[in-house]
């Protein structure tokens, strides 16, 4: 009968929604029901991905809200791409570069923070001043930044430094020096590997950014700067003297073969042929996770700050954002969490990343090398995001000419300066 | 059969005397299906393609015209994709270039000689099972067989390990830009040279071994058979495999996604790669799309060469 | 007619009988053999080389050269274990299955029905049409991506194996038709004109005449493309979106990115690859050859 079912179906209804507005923090008329499952999309895999399901567990032990990993560890933008294609994209995806990010802004395939019903400016207060300028395009706040590494640490074996006499070097100078010192001492003081070019291009961001200054390193990679500028060729000149085959061990042309995984290996494997190896600040995690596990941090294993030049210390960071794709339910819960301390603490706490959530204080980090990794970015004179990672997405590869020029080849610069241009026109 | 059936003039029309209806209905279900297939799923995209070659196609979609911006910049501002500053000029058009001149000819000469060779010994058929075993391994695993072989240590690397005998040092096959196109085209060779004997083979099996026999009499030597008697008698199929082997090279993507994604840098990049790459990494779909067209275009003379002499045999 | 036809002379055959002259023709043969056996270590070396380390500890592989192993003679399954159980290989193995099966059915079917059409039914244009089909041959495949995914996904077929069978079928049909129909048009007009006379309608000419004495041309092509498809990776790359989902070749090339430097994996994977389309081939190789000279070599 008509009217009984009528009654019923009103009183439902107000029941349900009486519920849906007192239940959960979050503002907003409904919540989420426990049991919704979204996908969130990334490259990462081995001891990373671990470290980002803890994340992931924790959000849904807070919120009910089941987040599935999906890895892509390879061809990420085409696996993005085809999803988008098909109408089936992932409903969050981290973003592993900013030229990347402002591709997929611009097509229209992420959906703005402010549209899901969150606040850019209310967030701003989470984050440390130009934080969330990261993850902006064209005015509008699309991703966040979720995790960082410096890029600014050079490890080395403190135990064979002790053995053979040497200290970590300040500043550049001293740096060239040191190397030649380990050399004569009968060991090869760099591990290297070249065939993953963006070790290079992090070498390269480094140094440059203390060398030519922070304003010319902005300059450079917004497409202000021409490439052809002497301080681009200075800062490879640089790199040069000290990526040569005197001071890397198995010499540049092994160097150009091997990947960056195995360079890790020259120094901290089992049977290492070198003392230093220079990545970010997540070489410790790989090399005690995967490629030594004996490796003890303080003996075996540590970092100093990549050394300055002509006292500027600038710090380089990597980091990832992330971006909503849909508007489902759970994706603005998702986004938020990733904001706040409740995500920052337990991923800061597995030791792989440094969270850019103000509020995750440094006695989270689990061991002194990450510690002291958030100390250097947060006590940096001038903090630069990864430059290789701001060019836009059909940039020439930069990591290829600086493979080319530690190898001796000379590397034409008039010629990337063109196709950058272009792909900063095209984007 | 006493019956006189006319004989129409057409060897393979259909005789008798049915309604033309029920030609109707057999062409639906025979043809049918493939005609939809192939407008749907091949003649549509390629038109798609086409169209796309001249928008700025954000997504793979049309988003804003561009006109001719796509192919102004691949042929005269990408470097990557051709440069004719240099002599010679490098580039992946340049590559694939490389490719149809090297492997095409490596392939037919190896495919001729082993041919030849198999021939005159009883293990023939073993012989050609080895040669033509690549043909069943994908690219995939091809591309795991060689950068074994590449290796740049001379404990792990087959080709470093036999230099490292003659006290030679251990060379970035892989890595070196001078040499990674000859690299790869050495692979490409490898896995085809089988195809090309097969085909050969047979075609050297049907000269008549008479002719060959009498020449023998008259005193010629083997290479003399060889140059006068047998590449003249196989230079049809020698031609049908050329072109077959070209068309590969135009499309060639695989074993360089694979092997190198078109590095180091972009040393070893082909059309085929560069169309890949523009798309879908760089996100620039429309000149991912102009590469296509490009593609299209230097297969088109092929295409017409190959329609021609294909009604030249239907005819004989 | 040669002259040396013409003129009857003695036998030209001369295989040797004594074992003199089997030796004397061996040792002429040197340089033959000499460099067919070089070309035959060229060609199976880098493919047994990876085999054998497939089957070496981890820690052999990066210390010495598969060939030392010979001197040592040690051999494991760890690899394969490995690869098997932790990498999800078994059942990118039945995906792998999945895909080649219908892919390679479907297109058998649809090309040769086409093929009969393009031989033995008269229709306008048909010539035309036929050189039209095999042109398309040369299209590539990066083409159809974009288009074909956005047709795809309002009707489902982005998830699940729909799209790929679709896909796969769609552009090995300009290969088939152009392959089978080369071969239809050989087989005996009399047969098929006995048989429509006989009140045969044209699906039953197609089903009790054309078809039975293909078989060897549609095994060919059968097997051709089984192979193709069991060995693709792009198609799977676009095609398939689930990881769940994904075939062989995408699963390894993901292991390629993942473990550059772990080769007691890849070698595993790598043949794990490889087994079925080595078998297929070494079985039925009579078939492969014969669709191969099919259309080229008359």
């Amino acid at each position: 009968m008509a009217r009984p079912v009528r009654l019923t179906t009103i009183l439902l209804t107000i029941v349900f929604a009486i519920a849906a507005c007192t239940g959960g923090a979050t503002p907003g008329p409904a919540t989420v029901p426990p049991g919704t499952t979204i996908t969130v999309m990334s490259l990462w895999g081995g001891s990373e991905q671990e470290s980002f399901q803890k994340v992931l567990d924790a959000f849904e032990a807070k919120t009910g809200i089941k987040a599935n990993y999906e890895a892509v560890r390879d061809d990420y933008a085409t696996a993005l791409q085809t999803r988008l294609s098909s109408n089936n994209p992932p409903d969050v995806a981290i973003i592993p570069g900013i030229g990347f990010l402002r591709r997929f802004a611009r097509d229209g395939s992420l959906i703005k923070v402010a549209d899901l019903g969150l606040d850019p400016a209310a967030l701003e207060a989470n984050y440390a001043p130009g934080i969330l300028d990261i993850g902006t395009v064209d005015g509008e706040l699309y991703a966040i930044m979720v995790k960082f590494n410096s890029k600014s640490t050079m490890w080395y074996r403190p135990d064979q430094y002790t053995a053979l006499g040497v200290q970590p070097a300040a500043d550049w100078d001293a740096f060239v020096q040191l190397l030649t010192d380990i050399k004569a001492k009968g060991e090869a003081p760099l591990g290297l590997g070249a065939k993953d070019s963006w070790t290079l291009t992090d070498w390269f961001e480094n140094i440059y950014v203390r060398q030519a200054g922070v304003e010319k390193y902005d300059q450079l990679f917004s497409g202000e700067l021409p490439w052809t500028d002497p301080s681009v060729a200075a800062a490879v000149a640089e790199l040069t003297r000290v990526l040569n085959d005197d001071n890397v061990a198995g010499g540049i042309d092994a160097a150009l073969g091997r990947g960056f995984v195995d360079g890790i290996g020259q120094a901290f494997s089992a049977n290492p042929d070198a003392i230093m190896y220079y990545e970010g600040g997540f070489v410790g995690g790989i090399a005690t996770g995967q490629v030594n596990t004996a490796l003890a941090f303080g003996e075996t294993i540590d970092w100093f700050d990549f050394p300055s030049v002509n006292g500027g210390n600038a710090v380089t960071i990597g980091g990832d954002v992330i971006a909503a794709m849909t508007k489902n339910p759970g994706v603005k819960e998702f986004v938020e969490f990733m904001t706040t301390a409740d995500s920052g603490d337990v991923w800061a706490g597995t030791g792989a990343i440094i969270s850019p959530v103000k509020a995750v204080s440094s006695d989270v980090y689990p061991n002194d090398s990450a510690k002291r990794e958030a100390a250097q970015v947060a006590n940096a004179s001038a903090v630069r995001f990864d430059g290789s990672d701001l060019l836009p997405a059909g940039s020439p590869d930069l990591g290829a000419e600086l493979q080319k020029a530690i190898r001796g080849d000379t590397v034409d610069w008039a010629t990337f300066e063109q196709l950058v241009q272009t792909a900063w026109g095209n984007e | 059969m006493g019956v006189a059936v006319p004989q129409p003039a057409d060897p393979t029309a259909e005789g008798g005397d049915k309604p033309g209806g029920s030609v109707r209905a057999s062409l639906l279900v025979f043809l049918g299906p493939a005609v939809l297939l192939l407008l749907v799923f091949l003649v549509y995209p390629t038109l798609y393609t086409i169209a796309l070659a001249f928008d700025r196609g954000r997504r793979g979609e049309f988003t804003e015209f561009v006109g001719l911006r796509n192919f102004e910049q691949l042929l005269t501002q990408d470097p990557n994709f051709i440069n004719f500053s240099t002599f010679p000029p490098s580039g992946a058009l340049w590559n694939n270039v490389l490719w149809i001149v090297f492997y095409t000819s490596i392939v037919i000469f190896l495919g001729l000689i082993i041919a030849v060779m198999a021939t005159r010994v009883r293990y023939e058929s073993i012989i050609k099972t080895v040669v033509f075993l690549p043909m069943a391994i994908a690219a995939t695993a091809l591309a795991v067989i060689w950068i074994f072989v590449y290796a740049p240590s001379s404990k792990i690397g087959l080709l470093n390990a036999i230099l490292g005998q003659f006290g030679v040092a251990p060379v970035s096959w892989l890595g070196d830009p001078g040499l990674v196109n000859a690299s790869l085209i050495a692979v490409g060779v490898w896995g085809s040279v089988g195809f090309a004997t097969v085909i050969l083979s047979a075609a050297i099996k049907s000269i008549s071994s008479e002719i060959i026999e009498a020449a023998r009499v008259d005193g010629a030597s083997e290479i003399h058979i060889f140059r006068r008697i047998i590449v003249p008698m196989v230079s049809l199929p020698i031609s049908v495999l050329a072109i077959t082997l070209i068309v590969n090279v135009i499309k060639l993507f695989d074993l360089i996604f694979v092997m190198t994604r078109g590095g180091p840098g972009t040393a070893s990049r082909v059309i085929g790669f560069t169309m890949y790459q523009e798309s879908f990494p760089g996100g620039q779909f429309g000149k991912g799309a102009a590469v296509a067209v490009i593609m299209l275009i230097i297969l088109i003379p092929i295409m017409i060469f190959n329609v021609r002499r294909f009604r030249t045999e239907s005819v004989t | 007619m040669t002259q040396a036809e013409a003129i009857p002379g003695p036998a030209v055959q001369h295989s040797p009988t004594t074992l003199a002259e089997r030796i004397v023709r061996f040792a002429n043969r040197t340089p033959i053999h000499i460099v067919l056996g070089l070309i035959g270590v060229v060609w199976l070396a880098p493919t047994v080389g990876l085999l054998v380390t497939s089957f070496r500890p981890r820690s052999d592989i990066q210390a010495t050269g598969w060939w030392e192993t010979f001197a040592t003679l040690r051999f494991t399954s760890e690899n394969y274990e490995q690869v098997l159980g932790s990498q999800g290989l078994v059942g990118a193995f039945v995906n792998t299955v999945i895909i080649s099966v219908p892919s390679t059915l479907i297109p058998l079917t649809v090309a040769s029905m086409a093929a009969f059409a393009f031989s033995w039914i008269k229709f306008p244009l048909r010539d035309s049409l036929f050189l039209l089909v095999v042109a398309l041959m040369m299209v590539p495949v990066q083409v159809a991506f974009i288009p074909l995914l956005k047709l795809f996904a309002p009707v489902g077929l982005t998830q699940g194996f729909g799209g790929v069978w679709l896909a796969h079928t769609a552009f090995a049909l300009p290969f088939g038709i152009f392959l089978l129909r080369n071969f239809f048009i050989t087989l005996p007009r009399d047969l098929i004109e006995a048989a429509r006379i006989d009140g045969a309608s044209t699906f039953g000419v197609f089903r009790t005449i054309v078809v039975p004495l293909s078989v060897p041309a549609i095994a060919a092509y059968g097997i051709f493309q089984f192979l193709w498809v069991w060995n693709d990776l792009l198609m799977a790359l676009v095609f398939v979106q689930t990881g769940t989902d994904w075939p062989l070749t995408r699963q390894i090339a993901n292991l390629l990115s993942q473990y550059g430097t772990e080769w007691h994996l890849l070698a595993a994977g790598a043949f794990i690859l490889m087994i079925v389309p080595l078998a297929v081939f070494f079985s039925l190789q009579r078939f492969f050859v014969q669709g191969l000279l099919a259309g080229s070599v008359k």
